[in-house]
């Protein structure tokens, strides 16, 4: 034979470990894995195009739509921008209401990870048992809020729901129940032989490697990186409220989980200190319906990392260009880099390490050819529609 | 009469339909104990026989890219296999149908008839999953195979015969061998987990990794015949260990109460852990399985 064959093990974009549709190759020798290659982009909706043909209002709900497990840092991302923009600052209790709800949202995304992380390491008990206290958590949004994904509590210039006492008792009842669960997972965590043979020393990843890889938020944090955009940067009432970082320095997946863990105990305390702090203030300003015209970069610490938004206006009342970058595209490296010379068994374990939102990364690539001209293989908007509308009609 | 009674073991008691049934049966007891183990409802009582009926009912598809003479074949035989191996239980606490000197060593090896045919359906698919699959359930076979056998051996040596009646009369008359022989009786209990593919033995099947394993592109009708003789291996497999391990099977109503007891350790130790690459299964297996085992064995035939 004078090719060598290789044998890939293709996974997506419809494949069990999945829960959104992305595929990924691994050329295999046996068991173990000789190379990685992802390919994204099978769940484009065109969000960032749809927001600006909405008014600055409107576009708040459709950002919002982004990811349905943080929805709300999404929309805190837009509006801290827009209001950057417009120059007015949200009231100290809004801006305090804001970081209570997305330390909550953070409570039930990573509750939702290490589920579904267990899951891929064939530990389903584990898996049901956090989705069932995660519960919880998803009561306290819908109980703030009405709903349980999209609470859409942010406003431009402010927060819709306001904490009573009542609220606020509720909220420290669950965040106790969680926090003694949350004690116990990490346990188990950290102590299970078998679960620890799946995560101990798998997918090692340097400190200097993730800086290199542009690592973000607990992916980064378990390698040692001090990245923490509500430290870093605070915004909303994170300079009221700080946060302490927590870092791991092995890298490993069994680190990663448990940076995630050790969050939620400085979330839970978070929570409690904004309850017993809460500002008095109103809970909006007004902002003017035409955003004056500029530009901004607004970032916040979504619960996978550090979420990144570009707005643009040209003075009028809809947005001239809004840009996303979330959390899980400058992670896809690392996944890939630290995926060859490991088993085929640990894939899903290490795809799921940086807890991967598909949907909400997928963006549209323009792609210019070397002279940077747009020739015919270039699509344009105008293409795009019209290819969209002959193949659904 | 005497020819009714063979076509009777063979169709209704203990072979057959009463294996069916009986092996459906412990399929929703397991079930539904895992589920309540993770705080899940779980399935109603009639739902492993649902399943079967649906699948049995679907379109049998042959993919492209395998023999499919083998493709039918496979499934008839592995199930084949299992029902025959009941012959030679005492299933239900009573007597075994067929017995002879060294049926033990027969059993044991029509037990791993439908692990091979779930091998070799693997490696008969031209799908990638199916053929890492194949080659993880040839590995484990080469893994649990010798310390569960030798397992099986231990009360067949101190009885001085390898005949399964006999074993199961002398672990009725003694005490009972699981606190004799402790080692092999949990050697003998993974191993059936590892035979049966059960968690966390599962790296064969692990949909996160490879969809179904060497079944991915089975559907229909040799699908429900692959679960069907897992299930009745599952009755076997429990039968045996309880007559050998458990003070011996000597009525319907031991052979209930112990089996399902068996059943409960098993759906905990299910439940219980993550499941195992294949390489940490296999040194499991060899380096602690198989060695507890040996140890065991070589002081019995010291003593």
């Amino acid at each position: 034979m004078d090719k060598q064959e290789k044998f890939i093990v293709p996974i997506g974009p419809q494949h069990p470990a999945l829960k959104e549709p992305g595929h990924f190759e691994f050329t295999v020798d046996g068991e173990v894995v000789t190379s990685a290659t992802a390919r994204l982009g099978y769940v484009h909706r065109g969000i960032e195009k749809a927001v600006e043909n909405r008014n600055w209002t409107q576009a708040m709900y459709m950002l919002e739509r982004i990811c349905g497990i943080c929805s709300h840092v999404h929309a805190t991302a837009y509006c801290l921008g827009v209001e950057k923009l417009a120059g007015v600052e949200a009231p100290p209790r809004a801006q305090a209401i804001r970081v209570l709800i997305a330390e909550l949202e953070r409570i039930h995304s990573h509750m939702l990870w290490w589920g579904v992380a267990a899951h891929e390491g064939g530990f389903d008990i584990l898996f049901m048992y956090t989705w069932r206290d995660r519960e919880t958590v998803m009561e306290l949004l819908e109980m703030i809020s009405g709903n349980r994904v999209h609470y859409s509590a942010n406003l431009i210039g402010g927060v819709k729901f306001d904490i009573d006492q009542k609220q606020a008792d509720a909220i420290r009842k669950g965040i106790d129940y969680l926090e003694e669960r949350t004690r116990h997972y990490l346990e188990i965590i950290t102590t299970d032989e078998t679960f620890l043979g799946r995560t101990r020393n798998i997918g090692v990843m340097t400190s200097d490697q993730a800086k290199s890889l542009g690592a973000v938020g607990p992916t980064a944090r378990a390698s040692d990186v001090h990245r923490d955009v509500r430290i870093d940067h605070p915004y909303a009432g994170y300079d009221r409220f700080p946060v302490q970082i927590v870092t791991e320095k092995e890298g490993d997946l069994e680190a990663r989980f448990i940076v995630r863990l050790k969050e939620l105990f400085e979330s839970y305390r978070l929570i409690r200190e904004v309850l017993d702090n809460l500002p008095d203030s109103e809970l909006t300003v007004k902002v003017p319906r035409k955003i004056p015209a500029g530009q901004v970069i607004s970032r916040v610490e979504a619960p996978r990392g550090e979420l990144f938004y570009y707005i643009e206006s040209n003075g009028s009342d809809q947005p001239e260009r809004i840009k996303v970058r979330t959390p899980t595209l400058p992670n896809w490296g690392t996944v890939l880099s630290t995926a060859v010379g490991l088993k085929l068994a640990d894939m899903p374990m290490l795809l799921v390490g940086i807890d991967p939102c598909f949907s909400c990364n997928d963006r549209l690539v323009y792609v210019k050819d070397q002279n940077q001209s747009l020739t015919e293989k270039t699509w344009s908007w105008d293409d795009l529609r019209n290819h969209g509308i002959e193949r659904y009609k | 009469m005497n020819n009714i009674l063979p076509i009777v073991a063979l169709i209704i008691f203990p072979g057959g339909l009463f294996l069916l049934t009986s092996g459906l049966a412990y399929e929703w007891v397991d079930r539904k104990l895992i589920a309540r183990f993770q705080n899940r409802f779980g399935p109603r009582w009639f739902q492993p026989l649902a399943d079967t009926v649906k699948l049995l009912a679907k379109e049998e598809i042959i993919p492209q890219g395998v023999n499919a003479f083998l493709f039918i074949l496979l499934p008839v035989m592995g199930l084949a296999a299992a029902l025959t191996a009941a012959l030679y239980v005492p299933m239900a606490g009573l007597a075994p149908s067929f017995s002879f000197r060294g049926d033990l060593v027969v059993t044991l090896y029509l037990l791993s008839v439908l692990t091979l045919c779930l091998g070799l359906a693997g490696a008969n698919s031209a799908d990638r999953f199916s053929l890492i699959g194949a080659t993880r359930t040839l590995t484990q076979v080469f893994s649990y195979e010798a310390p569960f056998m030798l397992a099986m051996l231990g009360p067949a040596i101190v009885t001085g015969s390898w005949q399964i009646n006999e074993v199961n009369a002398y672990a009725q008359s003694n005490l009972w061998l699981i606190i004799a022989q402790p080692i092999g009786f949990l050697v003998a209990l993974v191993g059936l987990m590892g035979k049966l593919e059960l968690p966390p033995f599962d790296a064969p099947e692990a949909e996160t990794e490879i969809v179904s394993g060497a079944l991915t592109e089975y559907s229909g009708r040799g699908y429900a015949l692959f679960r069907l003789g897992k299930n009745v291996e599952l009755v076997i497999g429990l039968t045996l260990v309880a007559a050998f391990y458990l003070g011996g099977l000597a009525s319907p109503l031991d052979f209930l109460w112990k089996t399902l007891a068996l059943l409960l350790v098993l759906a905990l130790l299910q439940t219980l852990f993550a499941r195992l690459r294949i390489d940490q299964t296999v040194g499991l297996w060899w380096r602690i399985g198989a060695l507890l085992a040996l140890v065991q064995l070589l002081v019995l035939i010291v003593l």
